[in-house]
């Protein structure tokens, strides 16, 4: 099942070979551009809205879908099905459901680190890019306001 | 609505064996007393570890933490009870539970992580720049937090039953006793421990809480025959050969009452400030991501088993009491009980049974930390240090959160002693509110920077009256008149437990409308939720804030 945490250990794109999608990741100042969930305005988010899209659409039929259609079509979604012998609705609810979005959010996790890789960022550090992030960590963290 | 119970202060469930049992008597005193020694162990002494950890927590441990945090009572014992008790509709909770984690994990926990505060309120004020938000947010934790432990304690307080016996406490019943005798305990290692141990403490909890629900199934299914390596599957064979009550869709609940309460579950998921902590004491954004997937994986474990767990109990309840369904039918008592009761019924030696008892303890103890952890942080951090007396030291804040820990304690013992319905509801009825109020600030807040301060305000006022409603209408009947909604066509539009499917797009269109009828909010606040969303990672101890006030680790700055 879930062996490890995701993330493959591929090589890295970093200093030499940059990707151009790296380039613009590098170029692109975060603060100056409009986060709104209808409207992405840098090609990470767009990118990114597409992956969140697509696993909510799928999310939605996973988790919404079986009941609806045990509404609109009693008959054939309660009968009983072969070898296992579950109620068909019954089976799609209790146990597709859950775990549809069990896979489905391993899936994301795993789309989402791909999109850092594409992007040349890397976690692993914990600290910024190349783009060093100028202020040190204050020994104790929090903010105090 | 599942019908309360005429006098629930006597609450008894029938077939349960009330008595004081040594074996689990010893086995829950020892567990407590391990909760106890690694609160201690653990102890905390300054505000940062007390209230997200020191941000050190990795991906395994957070993901049990959030397990642990998240399967309360409500999911040990409550959901089997309802899916014994309302067949079909009880899985809308199974759905509803599980599926929401995908939807906090796709549009919040990593962004909330970069957000890097201590608290749910904390994110509302600073996102919004109103100590009147930060307020309304703190106190609806502090509610979210008194309404669900009150399932809580109903249910340590039944099982208790199962360990101890009727302690006897003078003027109150077996019952009540156990649930004043369970809340003391718990509140008393809260306040020597706080997030640290809490985390800690989590990750002990949630192993002991699924190995007791997974063995009792084992065995149950095992020794009835029943099933044999996979009862999470097995138990669809059987569902035959239970009433038809037990699978027939929509029969004791209508199909939009179902979604209603599903989609409240969702977006409550999303909202529970207790659940968002867990991103808080994370080392960085992508640890938020795969703690999340692991987190879920746990949960699973669990909801796919209850349904296996209330089919046997359905059955042995069926053979050796009565039956389930129909009138008199079982009680919400005893349902809320059922899986222990089946692990009884079954025949299983006194000790074994009392493990099982003892992870329905676990359980609760685990999800009451969190929760009044949450809900005491709200006091102190949010409304005492930030609002009240912003000079006061990390030692104030750290008494004044346990003095509301304790003041939390006291108000959830005393509402548990008549709850007003099973554990499952009452848990699901904090859910709506989590939903209603604080989702769809966190939503908006984080993905669309125009969201401004008079929004946010009318949003989660509106969100907090269409609560409220139905809550007067379905639950103070219980304690002030017939027991019936007030309006019964109130209840069946807005039903209180699933009353955020109409409350979150009623509140989002609010927050949308006055934002924009209203000013943008300034740069600054553009740049904090820029931030949030910006792919650059960050250090541990960075909150966005910090970023955002300077150019943000553009080159060459400083």
């Amino acid at each position: 099942m879930v062996d490890r945490d995701g993330g493959d250990e591929s090589t890295e794109a970093d200093g030499g070979t940059v990707s151009q999608h790296a380039r613009d990741h590098r170029e692109t100042n975060y603060l100056e551009r409009e986060v709104n969930l209808l409207n992405p305005s840098t090609p990470f988010m767009r990118d990114h809205l597409r992956v969140v899209w697509t696993g909510f659409v799928a999310w939605a039929l996973v988790v919404f879908g079986p009941v609806t259609l045990t509404f609109v079509a009693p008959g054939p979604m309660t009968a009983r099905m072969p070898v296992l012998g579950f109620p068909l609705h019954y089976f799609l609810v209790a146990i597709g459901a859950p775990g549809g979005a069990l896979v489905l959010s391993f899936w994301y996790a795993r789309k989402r680190d791909r999109l850092d890789e594409k992007y040349g960022i890397d976690h692993r550090q914990g600290t910024g890019t190349a783009a060093g992030d100028g202020s040190a960590v204050a020994a104790d963290g929090g903010t105090d306001e | 609505m599942i019908a309360g119970v005429f006098l629930q202060s006597g609450l008894l469930p029938e077939g349960l064996n009330v008595s004081f049992k040594l074996a689990p008597a010893i086995l829950v005193v020892a567990m407590l007393t391990l909760f106890l020694g690694i609160g201690y162990a653990f102890r905390v002494a300054d505000t940062e570890e007390m209230w997200v950890a020191g941000r050190s927590i990795g991906n395994v441990e957070n993901g049990m933490a959030i397990g642990a945090n998240w399967m309360s009572a409500a999911s040990y014992l409550g959901m089997a009870a309802l899916i014994a008790l309302s067949g079909f509709y009880g899985l809308a909770f199974v759905v509803g539970w599980s599926a929401g984690y995908f939807i906090l994990l796709i549009f919040l926990a990593a962004q909330m992580r970069r957000f890097g505060k201590y608290t749910a309120p904390d994110f509302v004020g600073d996102r919004f720049n109103s100590d009147a938000a930060r307020a309304i947010a703190a106190v609806t934790t502090f509610l979210i937090g008194f309404v669900y432990a009150i399932g809580q304690a109903r249910g340590m307080g039944l099982v208790g039953l199962y360990i101890f016996g009727d302690i006897g406490i003078p003027g109150l019943s077996g019952y009540q006793s156990m649930v004043v005798l369970m809340m003391t305990i718990t509140v008393g290692y809260l306040t020597l421990s706080g997030m640290l141990g809490a985390t800690k403490n989590m990750a002990v909890q949630f192993v002991i809480l699924i190995v007791a629900f997974l063995v009792g199934l084992y065995a149950v299914g095992y020794t009835q025959g029943y099933s044999t390596v996979l009862p999470q599957i097995e138990y669809g064979a059987m569902i035959g050969s239970l009433s038809s009550e037990f699978s027939e869709p929509f029969v004791n609940e209508s199909y939009y009452l179902w979604i209603a309460t599903a989609f409240s579950l969702v977006v409550g998921t999303c909202g529970l400030p207790h659940v968002l902590v867990r991103f808080y004491t994370v080392e960085s954004e992508r640890t938020a991501r795969w703690s999340t997937v692991w987190g879920l994986f746990f949960i699973c474990l669990l909801y796919l088993s209850a349904p296996a767990f209330a089919a046997f109990g359905t059955d042995l309840y069926t053979k050796n009491i009565g039956p389930t369904f129909g009138d008199p039918g079982m009680t919400s008592a005893a349902g809320d009980v059922i899986v222990v009761l089946a692990t009884q019924l079954a025949g299983l030696p006194q000790w074994f049974v009392g493990i099982v008892a003892a992870g329905g303890i676990a359980a609760a103890i685990a999800t009451v930390s969190g929760l009044f952890i949450a809900g005491s942080s709200a006091i102190s951090h949010d409304i005492y240090a930030t609002i009240v007396n912003e000079d006061a030291s990390q030692r104030q804040q750290v008494l004044v959160g346990r003095l509301s820990i304790v003041a939390l304690g006291v108000v959830t013992t005393l509402a548990a002693l008549d709850p007003a319905a099973p554990i499952a509801a009452l848990v699901s009825y904090a859910f709506s509110l989590a939903g209603a109020v604080l989702f769809p600030m966190f939503f908006l807040g984080l993905w669309w920077e125009n969201t401004n301060r008079q929004g946010a305000l009318a949003g989660m006022t509106t969100g907090l009256v269409i609560w409220t409603v139905p809550m007067i209408n379905e639950v103070l009947p219980t304690y002030v008149g017939s027991g019936e909604p007030y309006s019964a066509t109130l209840a069946a539009v807005v039903p209180a437990i699933g009353s955020a499917l109409i409350a979150v797009p009623v509140v989002f269109a609010v927050t949308i409308g006055v934002s924009l009828l209203t000013g943008e909010p300034d740069m600054e606040t553009k740049r904090l939720v820029r931030q949030c969303h910006s792919p650059e990672p960050m250090t541990r101890m960075q909150s966005a804030e910090d970023i955002a006030a300077t150019d943000g680790g553009e080159p060459g700055d400083d």
